[in-house]
């Protein structure tokens, strides 16, 4: 088979096609939904097979791109970044189709060119930085996909929220790109060169306290786009307001950037590391994990809810990258590789299930025409496709067997669980620590995905819109299937994709570590086979067997019983309607007093009376937790730039000459500093 | 192939039969410390029996998940229950997952059974799902943690492997570290099966249940699968218990006369823990629901205490 | 060699009794009742007491077996029956209040046991063979959590009489770590030592008596108003 190349540069000019042509459809709507998307879909089929080809036969050639020559614009594929842009492609496919359906009734309202140029131009920037093999190149690509997905996020742009979400979102961005920029110049220093090849294991060799401001920056500037904790405030605020194609582009693929740039930095650009790196990373993604999960148990805005999902799988993948690193410092490579195959393996797993619930949630808010769940319900009769997709997404995303989040998680669990062995210093007891953070973020997901399942779903409608829902358009079905295919093939084929993993554990560890992950052919192990096996075909398979068992012999019992349907008894309450049904926010309450020092909550109570104050005739009630980061980071933060700001106007003095004269004692001093050196 | 298979077999029918035995001997036990006469030990078998040959109502409020959950909660506690060792050290489907997917599959049941909690739409289903998702949660990292001690100890999360550990050790269940992960699974447990003081399996008092609120709508054969389902759990928990931490008299072998001992041997320590929950049943006044994270938090105590003191041997 | 000559088992034994001791001890920052806290304190004396006996049959040191013989009196039976008394008599709220909530009060026990481990690995010396001479190494870790959960408790709870309970279980930490690493000071000084604790329950039990009637409260906050 041929080099994936000519395929990726057909789908970077697949992508560039429908960007130009949503500049030609700026005006005809109808024209742009289709065309537009159709390139998309086109460049990601092309991208697919680019990322196939590139896994099956790994190599790390370089080659240059055709277009322009101002500046070295060169890409690679090896299998790192393979890994990743089959994600890309994988999740842009299903987006694509998705968006078929999903604008058409927007065709009227909206600037459909515009959202068609800058889908495909962040299709186009995506697929630029997981391939960019120059860090100039790379950082280009960055800020074009970064842009676009600001245009993207301010699409709708009439309300507030959406705008002041976008400025922050922009400015995080910004000061993250700052400190890679800065990492990307220590590091351009030392090689005398801006290819990645020549940043192979070059940061290791650098002074320790280089080394650790390399570091350090890479982590701060990569975590931003992660989203990683206290860097995440952007992250709910700008995914929900975007439309939800383009939602579950940003929190599918887009915040996978930022750990793409880790996996390249961590694996690539460092050797074994200083031992706290991991231990930091380690921390840093159990805190990431913990706070995200419990911030989306409190939230019911559907959208906000999967967007703090997100962060809380950052945090997961995170983990498993702190894990590697630990291992990696401590000298055990095999260990080191069970934990990359893990953090990858969920990255991959979380963009397609976190791909397919925010198209699922868009279906259902484009029909409810609302995003708090408080006014969903009963859906599952009214759409009971996108109930099935977002069920199959929810089990996924709670980790639970046999889908794909169960075995990334399992895999995650394992390498913890052996890091206990790996040292005798106190360090050794942060891993299971850490496995049981992870097993409380589980179970809190779980919980936090029966609501977002059961409250908008299931039971009575809670609102006339919902009563009235109409089922998703076909082309959004088949895209939510794709997705949900793919939770179960990554889930069941566990054991048949693992292999593909081999050359991204070799090219960053030296080892490949498929032959010790498989055991039987059917099972999964870590290591070796006494460490323990898991099997979700297995699984999958006995759970059919006895379930289809079950099924027959109740059925044949039912055949002879009588079987009525009725009003629910409600423990003889007559009468059921949706105001006596459990909400989203008595459903977490538990929880919100249970971790009351975490949330802050306060509440109001305001009765109004109008005869005696024994009979109110309103009362208010107003509950709510306390944005944490916001009021005890951001805000201090703030005040204090707007402060220096303040200070800084002294030398505005409004005048032409005051600032040429700036400019000029700026130019001596710049001067005489040359000179000097 | 074939001995997989048929040892699958032998350990579900035992599973299926032996679980509403520890249920009945349970009520029993706890009715005659109380001087009670109490329901015979069969009972379960009757009760049981009677509701599959009943008829049923179904809530027109519900949905097709109402009905998938009693085969999913069936199941996946079934799945569980083959991948301990049970009369022997070598667990049916020990290939098929560990001790990880154990604890993952029971939730996966607990998943569709707070669903099925939500569907019915009356407010007490909703509010034993919040409950049940809001304890389950809080016992998660102390059952990992304790079920990590264990497992660091053989290095394995094989329950076989486990098992295999704690028998060739002499004098194991007298270290620290399995007696203080033990008693943090006892705590887990009794939360998990949903006992006093946690949960009160015998209220049908609206405001205080959790796992009944649940299953509140549920009638005939579907109350019985999740009924049947729920004393599997509890017999699954317990033997995973018995067989980590004291697995004095399993055999490694499948052979028939060791496999009789070990069956001896099962029921012999299950009904010391029977038992021994019995008493804590009794002894104790069920908790206010927002005393049970003291509980939860003493057994996610008690496990680190447990991994802790491995850290010096 | 016969099971009870087996130094080995012996430190199991002693092993196990010091893990008992400790959750005990954390089960003691768990629970709300004041009657049952004195209960558990003097199950651990009592275990205290057998965890002596332990060291004293394997090391063959008779004075340990005074050493344990007083322990088993006097905080196993005597101190818990003159506190129980005096909370009958005081007829105070039987519900401890603590300051910061429960599972964070016990998640913060489990903290100072990590603290506790920390502390005492420099006494662990794995090259040496097992045998009497390393008995009850993990005893130490023990005591010394022991020692700091107690104080932890003396912080952490408001009324006179349950700083009282905790200040015993700091004393029980003291005389743990003395047994394991010293096995047994002379016995004049436990003697003496001893003998303090059931002067100072004593006077305690006045004093908290004392506090009750000035204050009409045990709560030893509300004497910030006695500051000039």
């Amino acid at each position: 088979m041929g080099s994936p190349h000519p395929f990726l540069v057909s789908a970077l000019l697949a992508f560039l096609a429908g960007a130009v042509s949503g500049l030609v459809t700026w005006r005809r709507p109808a024209a742009a939904r289709v065309v537009a998307f159709a390139f998309a879909v086109l460049g990601s089929l092309l991208l697919l097979v680019a990322a196939f080809r590139a896994l099956a036969h790994p190599s790390s050639a370089i080659s240059s791109l055709p277009l322009v020559t101002l500046f070295p614009c060169t890409v690679r594929l090896d299998p790192l970044s393979a890994w990743f842009t089959l994600t890309l492609a994988l999740l842009a496919l299903a987006v694509s189709v998705y968006s078929f359906g999903y604008l058409r009734p927007m065709e009227r309202t909206r600037n459909l060119g515009a959202l068609g140029f800058f889908y495909n131009a962040l299709l186009l920037g995506l697929a630029l930085v997981f391939t960019a093999a120059n860090a100039f190149f790379f950082l280009s690509a960055w800020e074009v996909m970064a842009v676009s997905a600001f245009c993207l996020v301010v699409f709708e742009h009439e309300k507030a929220e959406t705008r002041s979400a976008a400025i922050v979102y922009i400015i995080m961005s910004h000061a993250g790109t700052v400190m890679m920029l800065a990492a990307f110049l220590l590091l351009a220093a030392s090689a005398g060169s801006v290819d990645f090849a020549a940043f192979h294991l070059l940061a290791s060799k650098l002074p320790p306290a280089e080394q650790g401001a390399v570091f350090l920056l890479f982590f701060a500037g990569f975590g931003v786009k992660a989203g990683i904790v206290p860097l995440h405030v952007w992250l709910p605020d700008a995914h929900p307001v975007a439309p939800s194609n383009v939602s579950a582009l940003m929190s599918g693929i887009v915040i996978k950037c930022g750990i793409y740039g880790m996996a390249r930095v961590f694996f690539d650009f460092f050797g074994p590391p200083p031992l706290w790196t991991g231990t930091l990373v380690l921390a840093v993604g159990v805190v990431t994990a913990l706070v995200g999960v419990l911030y989306a148990l409190q939230e019911h805005d559907l959208k906000r809810l999967l967007a703090y999902h997100s962060i809380e799988n950052i945090g997961i993948i995170v983990m498993g990258f702190g894990a590697a690193l630990m291992f990696r410092a401590l000298g055990h490579p095999n260990l080191a590789a069970i934990a990359i195959v893990g953090a990858l393996y969920h990255t991959l797993n979380h963009a397609i299930f976190k791909g397919l619930l925010f198209l699922a949630a868009g279906s259902v808010v484009q029909s409810v025409r609302t995003r708090n769940m408080e006014e969903m319900g009963g859906l599952v009769r009214r759409m009971p496709g996108t109930a099935l997709f977002f069920l199959i997404g929810a089990i996924a995303i709670s980790g639970l067997p046999p889908l794909n989040g169960f075995v990334s998680e399992w895999l995650t669990y394992q390498a913890l669980l052996a890091g206990f062995g790996t040292t005798h210093s106190l360090t050794r007891l942060m891993f299971p620590i850490a496995g049981a953070l992870l097993a409380l973020t589980a179970a809190l997901a779980a919980a936090c995905f029966v609501k977002a399942f059961g409250i908008p779903f299931l039971a009575l409608p809670r609102s006339e819109a919902a009563a009235t829902a109409q089922e998703a358009e076909p082309a959004m079905r088949y895209a939510m299937a794709l997705l949900a295919a793919a939770c179960f093939v990554l889930g069941l084929g566990a054991t048949w994709i693992l292999p593909v993993f081999d050359s991204i554990t070799q090219q960053a560890l030296g080892v490949p570590i498929s032959s010790s992950l498989l055991a039987h052919g059917i099972a999964l192990q870590a290591g070796t086979p006494q460490s323990g096996t898991v099997s979700p075909a297995g699984i999958a398979l006995v759970f059919l067997a006895l379930a289809g068992t079950a099924v027959y012999l109740v059925n044949r019992r039912l055949r002879h019983a009588r079987v009525a349907t009725g009003p629910a008894w409600d423990c003889g309450l007559p009468g059921l309607t949706s105001d006596n049904e459990y909400t989203a926010t008595a459903f977490s309450k538990p929880l919100r007093l249970i971790f009351s020092a975490f949330y802050r909550p306060r509440r109001e109570i305001r009765p109004e009376y109008e005869v005696s104050p024994y009979y109110p005739s309103v009362i208010r009630f107003e509950s709510g937790i306390e944005a944490t980061f916001e009021k005890r980071l951001y805000d201090p933060l703030k005040d204090w730039v707007f402060g220096l700001s303040r200070r800084m106007r002294a030398i505005q003095a409004g005048s032409i000459h005051a600032y040429l004269a700036y400019i000029f004692v700026t130019l001596i001093l710049l001067l005489l500093f040359g000179v000097r050196q | 192939m074939i001995a997989v298979f048929f040892t699958a077999v032998v350990q579900l029918l035992l599973l299926l039969t032996v679980a509403p035995l520890v249920s009945g001997l349970i009520k029993t036990l706890k009715a005659r410390l109380q001087v009670r006469r109490g329901p015979g030990i069969l009972q379960p078998y009757h009760d049981l029996h009677k509701l599959f040959r009943k008829g049923m109502v179904l809530p027109d409020t519900a949905s097709w998940i109402f009905t998938a959950t009693p085969y999913v909660v069936f199941s996946a506690t079934a799945i569980a229950g083959l991948m301990i060792p049970m009369i022997s050290a070598k667990a049916p489907l020990g290939l098929f997952g560990g001790v990880l997917a154990v604890v993952y599959l029971l939730g996966l049941g607990r998943f569709f059974l707070a669903l099925a909690g939500l569907d019915t739409g009356s407010s007490f289903g909703g509010l034993g799902s919040s409950r049940e998702m809001t304890i389950a949660a809080l016992a998660e990292p102390a059952m990992m943690l304790a079920v990590f001690t264990v497992a660091i100890g053989a290095n394995s999360t094989s329950l076989s492997e486990i098992a295999k550990v704690a028998t060739s050790t002499t004098w194991h269940f007298l270290a620290p570290a399995q007696m203080l992960a033990f008693a943090a699974l006892f705590l887990v447990l009794i939360a998990e099966t949903g006992r006093i003081p946690v949960d009160n399996p015998a209220t049908h008092l609206e405001l205080t249940m959790i796992h009944e609120a649940m299953i509140l709508e549920y009638s005939g054969p579907y109350l019985g699968l999740l009924e049947w389902g729920a004393s599997i759990k509890q017999l699954l928990l317990m033997t995973l218990l018995i067989n980590a931490f004291l697995p004095f008299g399993l055999h490694s072998k499948w052979s028939l006369g060791g496999l009789l001992i070990s069956l001896v041997y099962l029921l012999l320590k299950l009904l010391v823990l029977a038992a021994s929950i019995v008493l804590v049943e009794t002894t104790n006044a069920k908790m206010r629901f927002f005393r049970v994270p003291d509980l939860l938090a003493m057994a996610f105590t008690l496990a680190a205490l447990g991994l802790v003191s491995t850290f010096l041997f | 060699m016969h099971t009870l000559q087996d130094p080995q088992f012996g430190d199991k034994m002693v092993t196990l009794m010091a893990a008992l001791v400790l959750v005990l001890q954390i089960a003691m920052v768990a629970q709300r009742w004041i009657v049952t806290n004195i209960r558990l304190f003097a199950a651990q004396s009592f275990l205290l007491a057998f965890i002596a006996f332990t060291i004293a049959y394997f090391n063959h040191a008779p004075h340990i077996y005074a050493a344990a013989v007083a322990t088993l009196l006097a905080k196993g039976i005597l101190v818990p029956i003159v506190l129980e008394r005096l909370v009958a008599r005081i007829e105070i709220r039987q519900e401890i209040e603590p300051i910061l909530n429960m599972p964070l009060s016990i998640v913060i026990s489990g903290g100072l046991t990590l603290v506790g481990y920390v502390l005492a690995e420099p006494f662990y010396r794995p090259d040496e063979a097992p045998g009497a001479s390393t008995l009850g190494h993990n005893a130490l870790a023990v005591a010394i959590s022991l020692f700091l959960i107690g104080f932890f408790m003396m912080i952490n709870r408001r009324k006179a009489l349950t700083q009282v309970l905790a200040l015993l279980c700091l004393e029980n930490g003291l005389f743990l770590a003395a047994i394991s690493l010293t096995y047994g000071m002379p016995l004049i000084v436990e003697l003496g030592v001893l003998f303090d604790v059931l002067v100072a329950v004593m006077v305690l039990g006045i004093l908290v008596y004392r506090i009750r009637e000035s204050f009409e409260s045990m709560d030893v906050s509300r004497m910030r108003r006695l500051r000039g």
